[in-house]
């Protein structure tokens, strides 16, 4: 060997054992936790436990740690990535399947920082980009609450069926750095209480960005804050177009007064829209179970996003346009309008515009204007799940037309709708509507509500 | 709250999203409108609203006001649905019967709006299911009807 080998390898070989071992130390070290020395938390107070409850309720884990017929927060929920299926797991204090033996720094590890205890990381279909904001002070209540408030399961996790290499969970502490915030919230010092509030829920518990922000190639949402024009300014998420929860007129909540917004939160309807697709879930074991307060913060936060006139263009108006088209004699030439009128219209009118809040508009509804019509589809083929609000489930809910209805006559129904009334959504093909409907089932109309206490 | 139904006021106490075929049906004990699908899919629960069909099963009572409901018990006090009843009976329309209170208010409402209904416009309207089958006759006595009304509405 040359002596200007030698003194290459001399330099390569302790640098790339260094490297090496920098890699491997930081892909496998736990994160800091403001709670590491704490030890045994002993009893909670009756307070800490009820506020546990409420912050479970913010951050809604029964949405995906619970399935339908199975225990409260025993997961099974399974969730479809393109490399395979990954299951929400236990988080029930059961010591063997579930949290039991975590303590409160192993806890916040897992919640804010997407580490489990044994140091694998989360893939970041649980939340913990969002929840990183939470206080410690909830993150403190909410142990309380799962520890000694939830009764422990003993069920074993399912294993997820994304293949080696992709199974490996190390890369994603790479992900964590550019993709994850680290800090808590901090309170912008230019805004009100209430404002702060309603930042500290959307942007941190209520996660609401995990579905309505935009996510790029490598599944991170695009924007975590509202620095970002893309926070929660609509997404496809599992067959549902997510819409934006911005100051859009046509595609958002330009339309929406604070007040709109509260009252679909806490009773999952206004004028506007009912709750529908996912929605109708973080509805019916999140939003309504939110203090009037806070909802109200969500709504004052929420007006506060600007849209994107760029994007939306004109805002919508509605326009009286297919009333002469809907009489017996002129619906025969349009495609769509007879199976509009015999199959739609009883609920939603024939003008569009649906029957106060029981009954949503078409007319000027989002779901009826965004390009993606992904929303339209899934729910005339599957229908919409029961709202269940205050404990009384819903009068009217929408039915599935998957076995009535052949995909060109959703296709054509669609099209007739979303170019109606002053609508201006883009067309549906009957491809679109194959699609789905092979993608897709039909909505279950037993839903789970979860009881607490 | 305060519903017009065939020409009386009710009295009712009732929650704003309750069905109006529930008022109909079990407050007032009016059971001549059907409970069929409760989804607005068949149309045994067809009332006149104003004189225009609705779905009474998918017709919150909350804000329906001083509207003029119409049901099967007073259809004949209507000269329209009075033709329309003996058309039914001409014609022997019902078998089992049980959509046929909604299929006579769907027939009255189409007349009132379209005196001389081409056979494209009562394929298009007249869409209340029936399992017996009827859909002939039912297609028959409303053609029997085009020309009845039509030389009624020419006298006036």
């Amino acid at each position: 060997m040359t002596n200007r080998l030698k003194k290459i390898f001399a330099v390569v070989i302790p640098a790339s054992t260094v490297l090496a071992g920098g890699t491997a130390w930081f892909v496998t070290r736990l994160p800091a936790s403001s709670f590491e020395n704490t030890g045994s938390q002993g009893e909670p107070s009756a307070q800490l436990m009820a506020r546990g409850e409420y912050v479970s309720r913010l951050t809604d884990c029964v949405a995906c740690h619970s399935v339908p017929g199975g225990a409260a927060y025993t997961g099974g929920l399974k969730m479809v990535t393109p490399m395979g299926a990954i299951f929400a797991t236990n988080i029930t204090p059961d010591r063997e399947t579930g949290i039991g033996a975590y303590t409160l720094a192993d806890f916040d590890r897992a919640l804010r920082s997407g580490v489990a205890k044994d140091g694998h990381r989360l893939y970041p279909a649980m939340p913990y980009p969002s929840y990183a904001k939470l206080s410690d002070d909830d993150v403190k209540a909410l142990y309380a609450y799962f520890m000694k408030g939830v009764p422990a399961v003993h069920l074993e996790n399912r294993k997820s069926t994304i293949p080696w290499p992709l199974n490996m969970r190390w890369p994603l502490a790479f992900w964590n750095v550019v993709f994850a915030p680290s800090d808590v919230y901090r309170p912008d010092t230019s805004k009100d209480a209430q404002w702060n509030r309603g930042a500290y829920l959307v942007e941190g518990a209520g996660h609401c960005g995990a579905c309505h922000t935009p996510r790029g190639l490598a599944f991170n949402e695009k924007g975590t804050d509202r620095h970002s024009a893309a926070f929660v300014s609509g997404a496809l998420i599992d067959g549902w177009f997510a819409p934006s929860l911005r100051n859009d007129a046509n595609t958002g909540l330009g339309r929406w007064s604070e007040d709109d917004v509260f009252r679909f939160l806490k009773t999952g309807r206004n004028d506007h829209a009912v709750v529908f697709g996912s929605m109708t879930e973080a509805f019916n074991n999140s939003t309504q179970f939110f203090s009037d307060d806070d909802l109200r913060a969500v709504a004052h936060y929420l007006k506060s996003l600007p849209g994107n006139a760029q994007r939306d263009g004109t805002p919508w108006q509605y326009e009286p346009t297919q009333a002469k088209a809907l009489q017996p004699a002129g619906r025969q030439g349009i495609p769509g309008a007879q199976t509009y009128m015999a199959k739609c219209s009883f609920c939603h009118g024939a003008d569009g515009r649906g029957q106060w809040e029981w009954v949503p508009p078409l007319a000027g509804a989002a779901s009826s204007l965004v390009p993606d019509s992904s929303s339209s589809i899934n729910v005339t083929l599957n229908g919409s799940g029961r709202v269940v609000a205050a404990g009384v489930p819903d009068s009217y809910r929408m039915p599935s037309y998957r076995e009535q209805l052949s995909d060109r006559d959703i296709a054509d129904v669609l099209t007739f709708v979303r170019s109606s009334w002053g609508n201006r959504g883009a067309s549906v093909t009957a491809a679109e509507v194959k699609t789905l409907r092979k993608k897709t089932r039909p909505a279950d109309s037993g839903v789970v509500v979860l009881k607490i206490n | 709250m305060e519903l017009t139904i065939n020409g009386v006021q009710h009295h009712i106490d009732v929650e704003p999203d309750t069905p109006l075929l529930w008022v109909l049906r079990d407050d007032l004990k009016m059971t001549g409108t059907k409970y069929g699908c409760g989804l607005a899919q068949c149309g045994a629960c067809t009332v006149l609203i104003n004189g225009n069909a609705a779905r009474s099963c998918v017709t919150p009572v909350g804000e329906l006001g001083s509207a003029a409901i119409t049901t099967i018990e007073a259809i004949e006090q209507d000269e329209i649905g009075q033709r329309v009843v003996a058309a039914w009976i001409r014609h022997q329309v019902p078998q089992c019967g049980y959509c046929q209170s909604g299929q006579v208010m769907a027939a009255t409402s189409l007349l009132k709006q379209t005196p001389h209904p081409t056979d494209d416009d009562i394929r298009a309207v007249m869409v209340n299911l029936c399992r017996c089958g009827t859909y002939n006759a039912i297609s028959a006595a409303i053609h029997d009807l085009a020309g009845d009304v039509g030389q009624e509405g020419a006298k006036k």
